[in-house]
């Protein structure tokens, strides 16, 4: 057996540095602005936007006031808290970075590198598109067999507000659903109040596939604004899409662990890769906290899971 | 797309490869070989017998697409996958047990609980606001509490004959088991299609299962 020697890592990372130099000047080139985010952030405004976040995996620091720290595990939260506070309402961001995230993995601290790209303060509607369009662009350049996935949390939410859960069943609700077990879902239902939502709470597993198998499906479920709103949305991007990929399926069950989304969530999968390699989202009501709401979107590019999907088609 | 199927051995097993069979898809699986790997070259399915505990982190890591498993698995392993179909077969519940008649532990008292479970049995325990003792152990779980080394065992329980033979009793019961289809997440995204056909076909042989017992 032969271990890791120091040529084979000096050539990892010479492939590291040509991948990440790679995407930077393709995002250059697409008028995005470098930045360098900070690896800290502060715990409790860590957690208060990003509930859902698991708490034991952060990495925690003191400062020199005993203030908990944590080294950062999703840039985006960091980049809106450092720019928000002084935003200027005409301003536009146009950005990409380079980082790392961090989290415990249960053996160690694990680090994270990915490349992110922000969209902030565009006020047309084609951001959406843009986002969308570039990272299909990036994730086309590295493999041939990819999948999008693409979902939208306005419907999720119009169902879960007009059936007004309580904050515990809520949060069950939403872990069911991130195991996509139907009947659990159907049994944990059965012991709350009936409300009309649930009836298409009860088939939201049916509803992933092609939009138009979605909206065949939806045909005769409820429906109330909050939804369609998210539905439109979705068409729109369908429409958008069709003419660039057909690697592209949707799914409305769709629940992200970053709970700032707002609106259109997407996922870009590789073939032979076990994680996502592209992650984003639309998050204008992350930035309401800071008293106005900013349309506001971005993805992050996984490069430690997308360079071993690259060095495996080598081998 | 191939689709590899993660099955465990032993009891469980058994009956899923039944199921699978009655439903036209399993007849590649030889039981009685030693093999562990069985190819169905014609359907493109390819289907692995592994140690129950392990099917998880097959399916976890992609290795398997799908797998069947124990939900007392599941539970103790939080892992990140699809939990698609509950199943008829693999049914039992996961209790608290100990020697009869000695149901009481004071207010502050801190349980020792022996389980293959800890995992679980934290969680529970936890949501009871009970303080525990986990005392980790691999097998003959019963003999803990009469040989001193437990206050309780949290264990599964099919009969509760082998409780009875051994003068313990359930105290409480926990959760219902039952067996489940589980899939990885992105195998499920990229070969949605084929996974739902499979779990088409094991649903209607599950469900007559489930009718008849």
């Amino acid at each position: 057996m032969n271990f890791l020697n120091i040529e084979d890592e000096m050539k990892f990372f010479q492939k590291m540095y040509v991948l990440r130099k790679d995407i930077e000047n393709f995002l250059f080139d697409e008028g995005y602005m470098n930045i360098e985010p900070s690896i800290f952030e502060g715990y409790d405004d860590f957690i208060g936007v990003n509930s859902r976040i698991d708490k034991k995996s952060t990495v925690k620091l003191l400062d020199n006031n005993s203030e908990i720290l944590i080294l950062t595990p999703d840039i985006t939260t960091g980049i809106v808290n450092k720019f928000m506070p002084r935003w200027e309402m005409s301003s536009l961001l146009k950005i990409f970075y380079y980082g790392k995230t961090y989290k415990h993995n249960g053996v160690g601290i694990k680090e994270n590198r990915e490349m992110g790209v922000e969209i902030i303060g565009e006020r047309n509607h084609f951001t959406d598109e843009n986002i969308l369009n570039t990272s299909a662009r990036i994730i086309a350049k590295y493999s041939s067999n990819y999948l999008f996935e693409i979902g939208n949390s306005k419907f999720l939410k119009g169902i879960m507000q007009s059936c007004s859960f309580k904050k515990e069943d809520y949060e069950n609700i939403l872990d069911i659903l991130y195991l996509k077990n139907r009947q659990e879902l159907k049994d944990y239902l059965s012991k709350l109040p009936y409300r009309e939502p649930m009836s298409t709470l009860l088939n939201i597993f049916d509803l992933e596939g092609t939009f138009d198998e979605i909206s065949e499906e939806l045909k005769g479920l409820y429906m109330n604004d909050l939804m369609k709103q998210g539905l439109d949305e979705l068409k729109k991007i369908d429409n958008y899409m069709k003419n660039i990929t057909d690697k592209i399926t949707y799914d409305l069950s769709m629940v992200s662990e970053l709970s700032y989304y707002d609106g259109t969530i997407f996922r870009g999968y590789i073939e032979g890769s076990n994680k996502a390699i592209i992650k984003g989202g639309r998050y204008d009501s992350f930035t309401e906290q800071y008293g106005y709401k900013i349309p506001a979107m971005g993805f992050t590019v996984e490069l430690d899971e997308l360079i071993k999907v690259l060095y495996k088609e080598e081998q | 797309m191939s689709l590899t199927i993660a099955i465990p051995k032993g009891r469980l097993g058994s009956q899923a490869i039944d199921m699978l069979k009655a439903a036209g898809i399993g007849e590649s699986i030889d039981e009685k070989s030693r093999k562990l790997v069985f190819d169905d070259e014609q359907r493109n399915l390819r289907f692995m017998l592994l140690k129950n505990s392990d099917i998880i982190t097959y399916v976890e890591n992609g290795v398997a697409d799908i797998g069947i498993s124990g939900k007392d698995m599941i539970m103790e392993n939080s892992a990140d996958i699809y939990e698609l179909y509950k199943m008829n077969i693999g049914k039992c519940k996961i209790s608290v047990a100990g020697i009869k008649g000695k149901k009481i532990f004071k207010d502050d008292t801190i349980i020792k609980v022996a389980t293959k479970f800890p995992e679980t049995a934290k969680k529970y325990f936890n949501s009871k606001g009970q303080k525990i003792k986990i005392i980790k152990l691999n097998g003959s779980i019963e003999l803990a509490p009469i040989l001193g080394l437990s206050d309780v065992i949290v264990d599964i329980v099919e009969t509760g004959n082998t409780l009875k033979a051994n003068g313990l009793e359930v105290f409480e019961d926990m959760y219902p088991i039952t067996a489940m289809v589980i899939s990885n997440k992105i195998s499920y995204k990229l070969k949605r299609k084929e996974i739902k056909e499979i779990i088409e076909l094991i649903r209607k042989e599950d469900e007559k299962y489930g009718e008849n017992n």
